[in-house]
């Protein structure tokens, strides 16, 4: 089991280091994907705590609050990701746009 | 210079693009005509090298909506106020052009094809229905009804410097009857004859590929 947490805690840090510094984030959105790191680091190291807190929220199992968790901040990052993508897309139409029209001949 | 052009987007057609120039240059010598090669891999380029031709080069493939908006851009800068969107593959007919140009000259900003209206020559059926269905979906997002939403042969007043396609792959053609809407264009439709050949219908888009621009049109109308 110990070997087991710490390979989700390795790929959970790796993935918030990776996302963290080679994406431009919004306040709100680098916010949301510290909650989200923190809490599901927490909950790795210690699972029962999830139990706990989600029946504070009322949800149950401590599991599906981490389910949850991790949906919303997976789908966070997804449209994250898709902006970012977005945005480079059109930096380089724009820059393939240009070259072309600069360098267009009439033969 | 003359204020018409006819515009070529242009990705792999080196089997047809200079049959396709030669006859539109012997159609319409008055008119220009840019070619856009979208980051052909193959010998398009050299094939399109057509003495009389305006040639621009995408270093990389962006798609067939990026090279329009590409030609519409240079086109502007050149001053040209008449466009005509033309296949490289051989698939429209050079000789919609003229009566086609004549109608957007006589006060419409934009002039649509209609195979629907025209012919379609060789059309499957399933892609003949499947084009007909996608009639019901451009009338839903633009409340526009037309026969044939999604003709690549079409001819633009693009002296509004508002109409600028931002999708660059093939999305765009629902892209355009989302500006006739916003920018309250005047439009037609008019018969136009597509042909289609096994050359034309291996490089065209099957059905699976319509279900993808359908989403791309979907993303861009959320992102925009």
């Amino acid at each position: 089991m110990i070997i087991v947490k710490i390979f989700l805690l390795f790929l959970l840090t790796l993935g918030f280091v990776i996302f963290g510094f080679s994406i431009k984030l919004k306040n709100f959105q680098r916010l949301v994907v510290i909650f989200g790191y923190f809490t599901l680091f927490i909950f790795i190291i210690n699972p029962s705590l999830s139990d706990k807190v989600a029946h504070f929220f009322g949800i149950g199992l401590g599991s599906s609050l981490v389910i949850y968790i991790t949906i919303g901040v997976i789908s966070l990052l997804n449209i994250i990701l898709f902006v970012d993508t977005k945005m480079n897309k059109d930096a380089i139409t724009k820059i393939v746009r240009e070259m072309g029209i600069e360098h267009a001949k009439k033969i | 210079m003359s204020d018409t052009a006819i515009i070529i987007p242009m990705y792999n057609e080196e089997l047809t693009i200079k049959e396709v120039v030669l006859e539109l240059q012997a159609k319409y010598p008055d008119f220009e005509i840019i070619i856009v090669d979208d980051g052909s891999t193959d010998n398009s380029y050299n094939q399109a090298k057509i003495k009389g031709v305006w040639l621009i080069k995408h270093i990389v493939n962006l798609g067939q909506g990026a090279a329009i908006q590409t030609a519409i851009e240079f086109a502007m800068r050149k001053n040209i106020k008449y466009i005509i969107t033309f296949d490289g593959d051989g698939q429209h007919n050079a000789d919609d052009i003229k009566e086609f140009i004549q109608t957007l000259k006589s006060g419409y900003d934009i002039v649509l094809g209609s195979r629907f209206l025209g012919k379609a020559e060789n059309i499957g059926v399933l892609k003949k229905y499947f084009l007909k269905l996608s009639r019901v979906f451009t009338f839903f997002s633009t409340g526009i009804w037309l026969t044939d939403s999604h003709n690549g042969f079409r001819a633009i007043n693009i002296s509004n410097p508002n109409f600028i396609l931002r999708e660059n792959r093939m999305a765009h053609a629902s892209e355009i009857i989302d500006l006739i809407k916003e920018l309250n264009m005047k439009y037609i439709e008019k018969p136009c004859t597509i042909r289609y050949t096994n050359y034309s219908l291996q490089k065209g888009q099957s059905i699976s590929n319509a279900i993808g621009i359908i989403i791309e049109y979907i993303i861009g109308r959320l992102t925009k």
